[in-house]
């Protein structure tokens, strides 16, 4: 393990809260109106060259976390109600760093793409239909970059063979929908990268691809991380992905961090009840099981969150002990760079009340892992 | 060490090889954008072609109208030898603007080398160079009647003249020199349709109308449409009290009655406007009739700001301007263009009315102007005076509507598939 606990972190999230209205247009009366935390608390540190992913189900605010980052989240309907984002990544040496919740959004603009680049799910309507992926590639590069055009003609040509595309001059003058689904991942992740971003967040890149491309892409990732010296916020909910390419990890639910740690120790020890339950429903090779174990029940409308913990009707762990219904557990470290918010876990009386902060970036991966490996 | 690499310097640790590159699929499909389709699809339809044909058939009427009716002649040879070409003369700037932009548009269409846009720019830039040019150079003296070339007639020193398919003018007020009015339309006779109260032939008038029927249809859209696309695109990128401010100013907008303003105006307009009365129109149906665009616009961009590649856009740190008209107004436009075809006829019609009402143009030749005369001062019905306008006007709203419901069907996927089966 190379020792960067001196290093700086990149990007802080602290107690970030993001809530959104519910109760319809129709809703008039303030009662009835009422905000959702779609997001409650997170905090998130993630270091230079690092991978963080966070996981969890769908509408645990995953999404919402990334998209806060880049102030992305439309507002009105959607609101900061705290929390502060901490971006150091400042390219002019500006160590102090800037909390990206509170720029204005014309500074926000300079950060977007140029420093902090993202990647969107759904690779088939990510790109705009009217125009070819040069010109799109084009304006992002023209904007960021003091280039003549002929320049970023090669630049855009240039990260599309990075991307692993053949015949980029041409390529450049089709139009998205003469693209495959992976061609497309590709090309977003191009335009991504073309601005040389220092932190990429990449939402669920990976989650409407076939499997055969999914590994293509998240080989392709990883290897630009590496040889671009950028961070990965990885947002997805597929524990192989984590195995393959998290150095920290980062389990939400109901919008909050439920369990924070070095991959390792999440995947050796997963200390929440909710982790348990996530790696007790994956397939294991063969493994002896009929069916798959599932969590039971499903994740709680935002709108009507339990009281207390806000997994406790659906824990294992809980056997009625009345605390987890009326008390929500804070984010402990348990064991040293451990973290998980539940009171069952062993040892967590004892835990300390610490922010989550871990600078470990597994060893660089001198070979890349062989091409067409398939997920762990 | 990869290209991006060499061309941005940064420091750090050497490239891995890069992995295999991946072979596209054969390119099978051919390079076809939207617009290409939708153009294709719309020519398909038969009711479109008509439409887009009569459109020509204006256009042609409106380009050379100075050409085709005027009674200069394009060339005079006088008995001591001596050359004139009157009607060149008397070409005012935007007589020679519109044929040669209309030349240019025609090249450039026929250019199939270069790309659309290139050939949409050259087309702008050419054609304010041709405006600016034309509009300071030509000043025609202003001459009512044929006079200087009825006097060479009446010395006996023509020798022989070329004039245009319809030898008269469309205000030659030919009642002053004891020229019959209200002469039936006669074909092969000198007056294929006919003349009107002051004696000025109708079917030079057509032709000369036609550049206002025109022109006032796409400029008044036109302000519409540039309005209602800017108000409704920021209250739906916004939403929220922009949203709620914005729709109450459209209901305002609707509220209002295009065509009793219209009338006020008209009447409360001093006299020594009536040069600008036609333009005083078009501003004001384009000022009342954005609304429709403004809530069709909404809806589009209330649909597409959630979509992945508008917050893809965002997230590449494009400014609002790049987001709102570069992402978004290119694929929330379909349903704008159908509807301004509609906006269009609409227009021509408002224009027809006030002048059937004698509210409108005051000099200038118009459909609507000579549909009043039917019935106008010789007090009994003038068929050919009602015929020949009305059916231009018919025509014309017919073919922007058989315009506007073809695009309608070409951008529309769900009557796509219904045909295509």
């Amino acid at each position: 393990m190379p020792d960067t606990s001196q290093n700086k972190p990149l990007l802080q999230i602290r107690d970030l809260a993001v809530s959104f209205p519910t109760g319809g247009r129709g809703a008039r009366r303030a009662d009835q109106r009422r905000r959702v935390r779609a997001v409650n608390g997170v905090n998130l540190t993630i270091y230079p060259q690092q991978t963080l992913a966070v996981v969890g189900e769908s509408g645990c605010g995953k999404s919402v976390t990334a998209l806060s980052t880049l102030q992305l989240i439309p507002t009105p309907p959607g609101r900061y109600d705290g929390g502060s984002i901490h971006w150091y990544g400042q390219q002019n040496g500006d160590s102090a760093g800037v909390d990206l919740l509170r720029l204005p959004e014309k500074k926000m603009r300079d950060i977007r793409g140029n420093q902090i680049a993202m990647i969107f799910q759904e690779p088939m309507t990510s790109l705009n239909p009217v125009y070819t992926i040069g010109e799109q590639i084009l304006e992002a590069v023209l904007l960021h970059q003091k280039v003549t055009r002929r320049q970023a003609v090669q630049i855009a040509e240039a990260a599309l063979r990075d991307v692993g595309i053949a015949d980029p001059g041409n390529r450049l003058k089709e139009y998205p929908h003469q693209l495959s689904g992976g061609m497309r991942q590709r090309v977003m992740i191009a335009m991504a990268l073309a601005c040389q971003p220092v932190l990429l967040l990449a939402d669920e890149p990976t989650t409407a691809l076939d499997v055969t491309i999914q590994a293509q892409i998240l080989e392709l990732l990883r290897e630009l991380q590496t040889r671009r010296h950028m961070s990965v916020l990885l947002i997805t909910h597929d524990l192989g992905v984590v195995a393959e390419n998290a150095d920290v990890v980062a389990v939400m639910y109901a919008g909050r961090v439920v369990e924070y740690g070095l991959v390792h120790d999440v995947f050796k020890n997963p200390l929440h009840p909710y982790t348990r339950g996530l790696f007790n429903s994956m397939p294991a090779l063969g493994g002896a099981h009929l069916r798959l174990l599932a969590i039971p029940g499903n994740v709680p409308d935002p709108s009507q969150f339990p009281t207390g913990c806000p997994f406790h009707p659906r824990c294992p762990s809980m056997q009625g002990d009345p605390q987890c219904a009326n008390e929500d557990p804070p984010l402990l470290e348990i064991t040293d760079k451990h973290w998980a918010a539940c009171w069952h876990v062993p040892g967590y009386k004892q835990g300390k009340r610490t922010t989550p902060d871990i600078a470990y970036r597994r060893e660089a991966v001198g070979a890349p892992s062989p091409p067409g490996r398939g997920l762990g | 060490m990869s290209e991006i690499d060499a061309l941005i310097p940064h420091p750090g640790m050497p490239a891995p090889e890069p992995t295999a590159l991946v072979q596209p699929p054969p390119r099978d499909q051919a390079r076809q954008t939207l617009l290409g389709m939708v153009i294709q699809r719309t020519f398909a339809n038969t009711g479109a072609v008509i439409g887009i044909a009569w459109l020509g058939v204006l256009a042609v009427g409106a380009v050379g109208a100075p050409f085709l009716a005027s009674s200069y002649p394009l060339v005079v040879k006088t008995t001591d030898g001596q050359w004139f070409f009157p009607l060149f003369r008397y070409l005012t700037a935007v007589d020679v603007m519109l044929p040669i932009l209309m030349i240019l548009a025609i090249a450039l269409v026929s250019l199939r080398r270069f790309s659309a846009r290139k050939r949409v720019v050259t087309f702008f830039l050419a054609g304010i160079v041709v405006a600016t040019t034309c509009l300071l150079l030509i000043h025609p003296q202003r001459r009512e009647v044929f006079s200087e070339h009825r006097e060479l007639q009446a010395a006996g020193k023509v020798q022989w003249s070329i004039s245009p398919p319809v030898p008269y003018s469309p205000r030659d007020r030919q009642r002053d020199l004891g020229y019959p009015t209200y002469l039936p339309p006669a074909l092969g006779g000198p007056h294929w349709m006919g003349t009107e109260s002051s004696g000025s032939d109708v079917f030079s008038r057509m032709i000369h109308a036609c550049r206002i029927a025109l022109s006032i249809g796409f400029i008044a859209t036109g302000i519409a449409v540039v309005i209602g696309v800017i108000v409704g695109g920021l209250m739906g990128y916004f939403s929220g009290v922009i949203d709620l401010l914005g729709m109450r100013l459209v209901e305002i907008f609707s509220a209002i009655p295009t065509l009793f303003l219209l009338l006020t105006l008209v009447a409360v307009m001093p006299p020594e406007w009536n040069p600008y009365r036609l333009y005083a129109i078009m501003v004001l149906i384009g000022l009342t009739g954005w609304v429709g665009y403004a809530r069709f616009v909404r809806a589009e961009f209330l649909k597409l700001r959630k979509q992945d590649f508008v917050q893809a856009a965002i997230a590449c740190g494009l400014p609002l301007r790049s987001v709102l008209f570069r992402h978004m107004l290119p694929n929330g436009v379909a349903p704008v263009l159908v509807e301004a075809s509609f906006g269009v006829a609409s227009a021509i019609m408002f224009e027809s009315v006030l002048s059937f009402l004698g509210v409108g143009l005051v000099d200038e030749p118009s459909w609507g102007q000579m549909l009043g005369e039917a019935i106008g001062a010789a007090g009994s019905f003038k068929w050919w005076m009602a015929v020949f306008p009305g059916l231009a006007i018919f025509f014309t709203v017919m073919a922007y509507n058989l315009i506007g419901e073809a695009l309608r069907d070409a951008i529309d996927p769900h009557s796509q598939r219904s045909t295509m089966l």
